[in-house]
């Protein structure tokens, strides 16, 4: 008994914390395709981004934890601004086809980039003091690292809903994205607010990317390698649900931890399993019949 | 019109000089084509290979027997088919007496049918499928065989107390190799598999699976993960989970000398069997690591994907430096080589009739050292004969 319910409690616990990791990354995802109605598949390389900055900083300039993970959140931010006007304002109203094409193509500028910059073995990455070892929950240990992930995770989620739903910048955005022209003909500024929502997706990635390197380790690959399991979220979360992408990180972060760990060999496929049959079963995403 | 004849007397007295010239070093050079992931997600290979052979022409100079040595790099990026097709240029334009590198099984095994028509020696840096032998006569095994190393491990695990052990490989075929290799020594010996986990290769989170193995309890874990970011992630999920500290946890190449830093402290007390570890006291040794040092910097460090073109580099240059080192005739290249011995940084190799290696298999354990953790050598097992040890 006390067996199923540590392995209960594991699941859970890093379920949900495997999860919260993939919810940072992939909610610029959900903002830009939802929001924007573009697919950008080089949604990744703005994670890997801010990894490779907040962990460089950290290792060759020998800054502070968090405020690496400040510094990298702000440069991808910065950057995101301008490739936003070099590139994918050219994009809005585009076919999906030349939006692939054109973020794919900026995929493997980034991964030959970092090759050139960093190698192509794994960056390693040292976390810091406090957030090393473990602590005793009763039923079992669970790491500090993970704790920690999980925090910022839902404090994330609650930015995100306030950012949304009780700010002038919020209403805005969604009433861009409901009409746009109507939107623009009472004055709003959507070109404004599209960069702006730009620059938040893919300063979540870069935070995502930053934080979870010790969970999802930094390598040339990486804007390619979890590519997928983004768009898992992305494609179960339906377009633009922002509410509907936290629950679905999680549970795809709960089943492939469950998968994993009760029938390991094939693990690697349960999440796959389930991406076919909530698609079937909820093909407009899996709380869209709930969403208002 | 009656100068043609002066005019072509002058032209090809320009273009003879040439014409003979490039014959002899047609002649002269010795050229191996090294194909295999320069870059891509294997590019650690490339890399590695690269340096290895540089160190050994900058130990032994590049030319031998009055003929110089050139080396001609093809990336595959790790693609079995390009491997195939790089190959084939390689033998047909670039005219190579010898081939090497082959990161991946799959690569040299697509490149055996034209390995075995230009019948060209071909030298696998670190292949260690054992798929790949039968394939051609002319491949000669620099590295290892898997299933030889998952007995290693296996006898050394019984000798040592161990008699639960605990399989956990990545679930492609190099993995289901090694594992047979372990389970067929240690069950015939009376050892215990408590549980075998095939990992798939897509895992991003290890932490399941060392939370199964926890669960399990077993006295020794045999582990094959694909080195980089998937050996990064379990060990480190490993030592999360305090495993690395109270069971031994051995593996091969999870972690080799310089790719011990990528895991940042969680590798210590990481055990593994295999043929080579930098911190080897032998003088080839230390000869081979000071002149990587000369080249690469004070910091850098051999792994076997070096030695594997360091070594090849050796063979090639007893080949050519032999009698009149006729290099065009490959059935007789490979009779010369089965029976030699040489003294390899590993200590003293033999290259046995199935033309693979036999080698001393050295255990590891990762340890704090003077220069952070290092692989440092605990145990040898001399003179395994990969035809033999079953």
């Amino acid at each position: 008994m006390e067996q199923i319910l540590s392995a209960a409690l594991f699941v859970l616990l890093y379920g949900v914390s495997y999860g919260l990791v993939l919810f940072i990354i992939a909610i610029g995802l959900v903002i830009t395709m939802g929001l924007m109605q573009i697919v950008n598949l080089a949604h990744g390389a703005f994670a890997a981004i801010g990894g490779y900055i907040a962990v460089s900083l950290m290792n060759a300039a020998g800054m502070p934890y968090l405020a690496t993970l400040c510094a990298a959140v702000v440069m991808v931010v910065l950057l995101s601004f301008v490739l936003e006007r070099l590139i994918y304002v050219r994009l809005y109203g585009a076919s999906h086809l030349d939006q692939i094409l054109m973020t794919l193509g900026v995929n493997f500028i980034v991964i030959g980039a970092i090759t050139i910059l960093f190698g192509p073995n794994v960056y390693p990455v040292k976390l810091p003091g406090f957030l090393q070892g473990s602590v005793d929950l009763g039923l079992r240990r669970f790491e500090v690292y993970r704790i920690f992930v999980i925090c910022l995770g839902l404090a994330v989620v609650v930015c995100l809903w306030a950012l949304f739903e009780r700010t002038s910048f919020g209403a805005k955005l969604r009433a861009a994205v409901d009409n746009r022209s109507i939107a623009q003909v009472i004055g709003i500024d959507v070109d404004r607010l599209f960069l702006l929502a730009f620059g938040i997706g893919s300063g979540l990635a870069a935070l995502g990317g930053a934080v979870g390197a010790a969970m999802l380790p930094l390598e040339p690959y990486y804007p390619m390698k979890y590519l997928m399991l983004v768009l898992v979220v992305v494609a179960l979360s339906g377009y633009g649900n922002i509410r509907a992408s936290l629950g679905v990180a999680i549970i795809v972060g709960l089943i492939d931890t469950a998968g994993r760990l009760l029938v390991p060999a094939f693990g690697g496929f349960v999440i796959y399993l389930l991406l076919i049959l909530l698609t079937i079963w909820r093909p407009d995403g899996l709380f869209a019949g709930r969403a208002p | 019109m009656d100068s043609w004849a002066p005019r072509l007397a002058a032209v090809l007295l320009c273009v003879l000089p040439f014409a003979g010239s490039a014959a002899a070093a047609e002649k002269s050079t010795v050229k191996l084509g090294v194909v295999g992931p320069l870059t891509g997600p294997f590019a650690v290979m490339g890399e590695q290979w690269r340096q290895g052979i540089e160190t050994y022409l900058a130990v032994h100079g590049d030319t031998v027997n009055g003929r110089k040595i050139e080396v001609i790099y093809r990336d595959t990026t790790g693609n079995p088919a390009t491997a195939k097709q790089l190959t084939q240029e390689l033998v047909t334009r670039d005219k190579v007496q010898f081939l090497g590198g082959y990161g991946l099984s799959p690569e040299a095994n697509a490149s055996a049918s034209i390995v075995n028509s230009a019948k060209i020696p071909t030298f696998l840096f670190h292949v260690a499928s054992p798929s790949s032998m039968p394939l051609s006569p002319y491949f000669v095994r620099v590295g290892q065989n898997i299933a030889t190393n998952g007995a290693v491990s296996a006898q050394w695990a019984l000798k040592s107390g161990k008699t639960k052990a605990y399989i956990a490989i990545a679930d492609y075929g190099p993995g289901h190799d090694f594992a047979k290799g372990f389970r067929e020594y240690y069950t015939s010996h009376g050892g215990e598999i408590v549980r075998e986990d095939a990992i798939p290769l897509n895992t991003v989170d290890f932490s399941p699976f060392a939370e199964r193995i926890d669960a399990a309890a077993p006295q020794y874990v045999s582990m094959f993960i694909p080195p980089g970011a998937p050996a990064v992630s379990m060990v480190k999920a490993l030592a999360a989970r305090g495993i690395l500290a109270k069971t031994l946890v051995v593996g091969q190449g999870e972690a080799e000398d310089p790719d011990i830093h990528l895991f940042d402290g969680a590798v210590l007390n990481f055990h593994s069997v295999i043929y080579y570890s930098s911190t080897l006291e032998t003088p080839e040794n230390k000869r081979f690591v000071e002149t990587l040092r000369t080249k690469f910097g004070p910091k850098a460090l051999p792994s076997t994907f070096t030695l594997g073109g360091y070594d090849s580099m050796a063979l090639i240059f007893k080949i050519v430096s032999e009698g009149e080192g006729d290099t065009t005739d490959g059935d007789k290249v490979m009779r010369s080589l089965v029976g030699y011995s040489y003294e390899s940084p590993r200590g003293q190799v033999t290259i046995a009739p199935s033309r693979e290696l036999i080698e001393d298999f050295i255990v590891r354990r990762v340890e704090k050292s003077g220069e952070g953790l290092r692989n440092v050598v605990i145990d040898t097992i001399p003179r395994v004969d990969p035809a033999t040890f079953k």
